[in-house]
């Protein structure tokens, strides 16, 4: 019964991830065989080249922003919109309608949002109050701020489905006791809520930040039209694209490979942190 | 009994797994005249794939034995798709792409040296740097030119008149005085630019125009921190600092048909478009050659070319076939076909069929001289790592009011370091 299952997951997920680990360490253009060339790719990754820099600090700016804001955005919209009234329902299928539209579908229309030509929606209201268009997209400072825009609009909606979830699953009983306490909404929500969602918050919080880690697709299709992958002078350079302009452009499959398992430990080591401190919270 | 199961089926995908890296491949068949099934990948659009099938139909009537069927892939992900292939060694036997990829595929052992297949009637017959771009530093040819794109100056007579400019700019002088003269007459962006814009492409213009180049004639010198390259460099970023010239991409024929934009230096791909997309446009747009520099005319040529893969088991039915493509028959049928099926120009390496071409007598005169003082993509080593890395320095001219000097001079260090 689960030798099926075993095949496609030694031979889809366990075989890869060696082979990239393999290739991590060997110089591997792709079709000339690999050669061993042992913590190489590592040491020029880690010490000896500014892109990798640039894309990491770049992962890191966008992961603070987008987690953070998204997951409260996403609490608000929760809190706001957790009842049964019709009204609610709308208003929750609204929020949550980026997060199963086509992701290729939704960046099109942001690179439309933010054209650099007159008829671009930001530079239309602009244009409203006399301002002079602005290149959005090859302007390396609006850069990140755009992307983060785009994925809070895009995850936040995800993110409320699961806190409104987690938002009913708090028993009445918990803030019918306070309010007999005098406990005002305020406290409710910092004494009874905060807590009780620790751990739906926990899991908000490190989906939505592996995802952030991978982004790619906004990267590669608002930006690229743009300038090279990450957009004018880096300025969207992120780990993904950074790694896929390497492995499927420079054709540096090993020291690519070498970028994917350096990511796969960031998100790890953050995860596990962020674990430890969510359990040192709950003890506390 | 499920651990052998298990261990078998993990051995076979190992193996599996394995052959995708080390790869074997059969002994080629050396028949030209087939029996053959040869797949072709075009990159570019579903019409430019169905013309070139047209001429591959025309190619079995007088080779009833080869058959060749042709697919599109696009332009955004073709360079992944071929290196897949390559990798794999699976896929077409045939490929179109990027006039740089015979260069690159073919030195990481994924295409076939044409060389051996008796390029001289294509070579001779292909102007000298084209063909130079498409030569590897060791004299192989993994691709010859299959189609070719060429920058062009377009504008709108009308709009230059109304702002006292009598004819289209000749120099960098006029050019930008036309600029002037247009934005006091009410166009809001005079001048814009398409076909790798805020890159080095257009830049590339401007370091030809002013005498500079990117390496020594022979690959051993990087000479992109020179004073001509300062003021190519220096020229360029005024542009979009001083003249207003977008950043971004830009729709060139919507914008020129509404009078946003009254003149553009843009691909030669541009002009197939402008009356079929902007009916309005009609009658009201002319073309002429690149504004010259101090050195004179110059100007980048891209374009395509057209290779066999290395794993192929039809390597001289491949070869006979790509080599038919700069037939006259060949030509015609890609001139008449590209643009019936897609409104599209075609221009052929071989520059005395331009004449044939589907194009108004004012674009086949523009694209004539300017083929005159063209140069094609570096064919030497590294500068297919090093554009991006450039395009990065000459962007931080405009953005970071970079000193032209420091950023070339960076630019010089990557690409010497690149170049070995």
């Amino acid at each position: 019964m689960l030798l099926p299952f075993a095949g496609l997951f030694l031979g889809f997920l366990i075989w890869p991830l060696l082979n990239a680990l393999y290739f991590a360490f060997t110089d591997f253009n792709g079709v000339t065989p690999p050669s061993w060339t042992g913590l190489d790719n590592f040491r020029r990754l880690w010490f000896e080249d500014p892109r990798f820099r640039t894309a990491l600090v770049n992962s890191l700016i966008y992961v603070t922003c987008t987690v953070t804001l998204s997951t409260v955005a996403s609490l608000a919209l929760a809190v706001a919109f957790r009842g049964t009234s019709w009204r609610d329902r709308v208003l929750r299928t609204i929020f949550f309608l980026p997060s199963v539209t086509s992701t290729i579908a939704v960046m099109l229309i942001w690179r439309w949002i933010f054209s650099g030509e007159r008829f671009g929606l930001a530079n239309t209201v602009l244009s409203w109050f006399g301002a002079d268009p602005v290149s959005w997209l090859s302007t390396p400072r609006w850069t990140v701020p755009l992307l983060v825009i785009m994925a809070v609009w895009g995850g936040c909606g995800y993110g409320m489905v699961i806190f409104v979830s987690g938002l009913n699953a708090i028993p009445d009983e918990l803030y019918e006791a306070a309010r007999l306490d005098g406990a005002t909404d305020w406290q409710q929500f910092r004494h009874i809520t905060l807590p009780q969602l620790k751990p739906v918050t926990t899991y908000v919080v490190i989906t939505g930040l592996i995802g952030a880690f991978q982004v790619f697709e906004a990267v590669y299709i608002v930006f690229r039209g743009v300038s090279s992958v990450g957009g004018v002078q880096d300025g969207g350079l992120m780990l993904v694209p950074y790694l896929y302009d390497l492995g499927f452009t420079r054709f540096q499959l090993g020291y690519a490979s070498a970028i994917a398992w350096t990511l796969f430990l960031i998100i790890f080591v953050i995860s596990m942190i962020q674990l430890r401190v969510t359990r040192a919270l709950r003890e506390w | 009994m499920h651990r052998r199961s298990l261990a078998a089926v993990a051995a076979a995908m190992l193996l599996a797994a394995g052959c995708t890296t080390t790869g074997t491949s059969t002994a080629p068949q050396e028949d030209a005249e087939g029996p053959a099934e040869l797949l072709f990948w075009n990159t570019g659009s579903d019409e430019q794939a169905a013309a070139v099938q047209v001429a591959a139909d025309r190619y079995k009537e007088l080779h009833p034995n080869v058959t060749i069927r042709v697919q599109a892939i696009a332009w955004d992900d073709g360079h992944a798709k071929v290196l897949t292939a390559a990798t794999s060694r699976s896929g077409p036997d045939i490929i179109s792409g990027g006039l740089s990829w015979g260069i690159e595929f073919g030195e990481l052992g994924g295409m076939v040296d044409l060389n051996g297949f008796d390029l001289g009637q294509a070579k001779q017959q292909t102007r000298p740097e084209l063909w130079n771009s498409i030569t590897s530093p060791g004299g192989a040819v993994y691709g010859i030119p299959m189609d070719m794109t060429l920058y062009v100056f377009y504008y709108r007579p009308d709009l230059l008149q109304k702002a006292g400019v009598s004819a289209p700019p000749a120099t960098w002088a006029e050019l930008f005085t036309a600029v002037d003269r247009l934005k006091a007459s009410g166009v809001a962006t005079p001048l814009v630019e398409e076909w790798g814009t805020f890159e080095w492409l257009p830049w590339f213009n401007y370091l030809k125009q002013a005498g500079g180049s990117l390496y020594s004639e022979d690959c051993t010198q990087v000479t992109i921190n020179s004073e001509q390259a300062v003021l190519a460099t220096t020229t360029w970023a005024d542009q979009y600092r001083r003249y207003g010239v977008p950043k971004a991409t830009v729709d060139v024929g919507a914008g020129l048909a509404k009078g946003e934009y009254a003149m553009a230096i843009g691909a030669s791909y541009l002009a197939g478009g402008f009356d079929s997309g902007q009916p309005e446009l009609r009658g009201k747009w002319q073309t002429a050659a690149l504004p010259t520099g101090p050195a004179g005319a110059g100007s980048f040529v891209g374009g395509k070319i057209v290779g066999a893969m290395s794993y192929t088991k039809h390597p001289r039915a491949a070869a006979e076939f790509v080599k038919w493509l700069y037939t006259d028959e060949a030509v015609e049928i890609l001139q008449r076909e590209v643009f019936t099926r897609g409104g599209e120009l075609y221009i052929s390496p071989r520059p005395e069929l331009l004449a044939k071409a589907n194009a108004s007598d004012n674009l086949k005169q523009t694209l004539q001289t300017t083929l005159n003082s063209v140069t094609g993509p570096p064919n030497c080593k590294g500068w297919e790592t090093s554009g991006s890395e450039v395009s990065r320095r000459l962007q931080a001219v405009v953005n970071d009011n970079a000193d032209p000097r420091t950023a070339l001079a960076e630019a010089a260090a990557v690409m010497q370091g690149n170049l070995g």
